[in-house]
């Protein structure tokens, strides 16, 4: 992965997405879950970043707002240069155009009544492109592309396998040929098997097409794999970000060290990481979650400030990030 | 097949299974012919992709096949008797009570209108000889046992007051409920974080290890049987392709299919250069089967004889079997007879 040069396709400075659970009786304030609470990251052009967490960490919300599935409570979102978050909805269409997504589950995210040819042409016809014609060449290479045959197009998504189904998600995600693509646990969903072969594919791609992705996923060791950098997040948090090799290697916050602990290992012989780094509980609830860093009711080096204060992210090596009072 | 009836450790023992389904389009072969022996004290993992026959061939344990499911042939010797041949009044007192299952989905096994201590004092007082307080004592015991905090309070919440981890602790603690010999864990942390998921492995350590249980963890993560099982099956297409020690499928598999999973996840030591080698083509459709060795067609060392006839187990050593042409003696030599040795070096 070479930088040609170092401009950044996407800038996140302070996103928020808090959701308004209503009023509860008797109190003034309505009751808010802070599903992403003040999250700033950068990713450069022809870059993996990678996003793990537990599930009700954030992740996918903030993949949702930054692409505006969500409206941002606060925040920049700095796409190629343009601050996409305030943007109206006709002049978002063309910036749309930039930023595709793909989802989790190859079975719900496809249209079940329409054939794969429709479902690939129709970001072409929501951004008028090419006359029908072209739009047939398109889909023929596009389905070229993900590794299907032109036949399959006349075909309706259930005449496929799980991980046909994602690679037809991918030709439309890549319809619009777009710069940043956001993988929504593109993978999770896969045997094991055909998880490498998609992988591969998403590889392939941003070399041959010259994608940044933002790859979310709860595999540690494939983000660790496919990201260039990774950062993990932490009830609404980013609690560390750094290059994927330097969060392995070197794991800073007690929460990643945790999650890297649990992962379990694919070699049985290998020294197993020591018992009592583990995590025990339950991620607690984002409703109104208490001062101070979120991670300290799980902490086993929790001080007294960690109750008070919220620790920021500061700067702790070369591009690692981390935020923790204990640093 | 003749090492295994000598001595009295073996708990379990499955002979020729074979399970079908008889649907709209067809016979489905979901377990072909499958050999299974699980000992006392044991923990074995049954390792595949969906539409292995993995979780089939724990149903089919425990008969809890629904319509159109049914069990072909084969016999389920359990403690000396086939299990095969009771009838569902007599499975009703082991299932739960000798031999228990935890299923996959923690959110579905639970019945939501029944709070959690009702539904773990239900299986108690089915099976053993204690009154409605001695069987509340004994929950209370159970959930204290698998870590849930504030247990006596607890017990009169429902499901949905517990998360994911909650739930399957107190499956765990349910399926633990009258000890039994054999515990099958159906995939029982692949719907759980990587936190919680090390914890319930980390919790079913420690009680295997305080009742002796037996147990079948069935999964498709080969991350999680190397942590905490002793023997290993790779199952495909409804067959047992290969069976061994850990060590033997980690470090010395002679299985094309095992081989494959083994290189299509990404290693701790890999790098972004490095490249994952997935296995090409899908799962077989097991309507109609293809003739000879279900993985044939997505093998690259398939020969025509594959393509054709089935071939048999050959041990490698004792307990190490594995089902491939090319370990028969007549077979070419192959590189791959050396490349699972060579992978974690």
């Amino acid at each position: 992965m070479n930088y040609m040069n170092n401009e950044n396709m996407l800038e996140v400075h302070n996103l928020k997405k808090y959701f308004n659970m209503g009023k509860k009786l008797f109190s003034k304030e309505p009751a808010l879950l802070k599903a992403v609470d003040d999250v700033s990251f950068t990713i450069k052009k022809g870059e993996t970043l990678g996003l793990v967490g537990e599930s009700g960490c954030g992740k996918s919300t903030t993949a949702r707002t930054i692409i505006r599935l969500h409206e941002s409570t606060e925040g920049k979102i700095i796409l190629d240069g343009v601050d996409i978050s305030k943007l109206k909805e006709s002049e978002l269409k063309s910036h749309r155009k930039k930023m595709q997504m793909i989802f989790q589950d190859p079975y719900a995210s496809l249209n079940s009544r329409m054939t794969v040819k429709d479902i690939i042409s129709e970001p072409l016809l929501v951004h008028q492109i090419g006359s029908k014609h072209e739009r047939m060449d398109i889909i023929e290479n596009l389905l070229h592309k993900v590794g299907l045959k032109k036949e399959h197009a006349t075909r309706y998504p259930h005449e496929f396998s799980g991980g046909q189904r994602q690679r037809i998600g991918i030709a439309r995600a890549l319809a619009v040929n777009p710069d940043f693509v956001i993988c929504d646990e593109p993978i999770s969903a896969l045997d094991v098997s055909i998880q490498a072969q998609v992988v591969n594919m998403l590889q392939d791609l941003q070399e041959e097409m010259g994608l940044t992705y933002l790859f979310i996923a709860h595999d540690l060791s494939m983000v660790k794999y496919i990201s260039n950098r990774m950062g993990v997040m932490y009830l609404g948090k980013l609690v560390e970000i750094a290059d994927s090799e330097e969060v392995y290697k070197h794991p800073a916050h007690p929460y990643t060290k945790a999650l890297l602990a649990s992962v379990p290992f694919l070699d049985p012989q290998a020294a197993k990481p020591e018992e009592d780094i583990l995590l025990d509980g339950d991620l607690p609830s984002p409703l109104n979650p208490p001062p101070g860093c979120r991670f300290a009711s799980r902490c086993k080096y929790a001080m007294d400030i960690c109750k008070k204060e919220e620790p920021l992210l500061k700067e702790i090596g070369t591009n690692h990030l981390a935020a923790c009072h204990l640093l | 097949m003749n090492q295994e009836m000598k001595d009295d450790s073996i708990l379990l023992k499955v002979n020729h299974l074979q399970t079908s389904f008889f649907t709209h389009f067809g016979e489905v072969k979901a377990v072909r012919d499958v050999d299974l022996t699980i000992n006392k004290g044991e923990v074995v993992g049954v390792v595949g992709e969906s539409g292995s026959g993995k979780s089939v061939t724990a149903m089919s344990i425990l008969k809890l096949l629904q319509h159109p499911g049914k069990i072909i042939s084969g016999n389920i010797i359990y403690k000396g008797q086939d299990l095969a041949q009771r009838s569902e009044k007599e499975m009703r007192k082991i299932r739960g009570n000798e031999i228990s299952m935890i299923f996959q989905d923690p959110m579905t096994s639970l019945n939501p209108l029944i709070t959690v201590g009702e539904q773990i004092m239900e299986t108690i007082i089915e099976h053993q000889p204690l009154n409605k307080k001695q069987a509340k004592e004994k929950a209370i015991n159970l959930l204290n046992m698998v870590k849930i905090p504030d247990a006596e309070k607890r017990m009169k919440d429902y499901p949905f007051e517990f998360s994911g981890g909650m739930r399957q602790r107190v499956m765990i603690a349910i399926a633990l409920s009258c000890e039994p010999d054999l515990l099958i864990a159906d995939e029982p942390t692949t719907a759980l974080d990587v936190t919680t998921q090390s914890q319930i492995l980390k919790l079913m350590k420690n009680l295997k290890g305080e009742f002796n249980t037996s147990i079948m963890l069935i999964t498709h993560d080969l991350g999680v049987v190397a942590d905490i099982c002793s023997r290993i099956v790779v199952m495909y297409g409804g067959m047992i392709m290969e069976e061994g020690s850990v060590e033997d499928i980690f470090y010395r598999s002679k299985h094309p299919y095992t081989l494959g999973l083994l290189k299509s996840v990404p290693r701790p030591d890999m790098d972004q250069q490095s490249r994952l080698e997935p296995i090409k083509g899908t799962p077989p459709n097991l309507v109609n089967p293809p003739e000879g060795c279900p993985f044939a067609p997505r093998c690259d060392y398939a020969m025509k004889i594959c393509t054709t006839t089935c071939p048999e187990h050959t041990y490698i050593q004792e307990g190490h079997r594995s089902m491939c042409w090319l370990l028969h003696e007549e077979a070419p030599k192959s590189d791959f007879l050396s490349e699972g040795d060579e992978l974690y070096e």
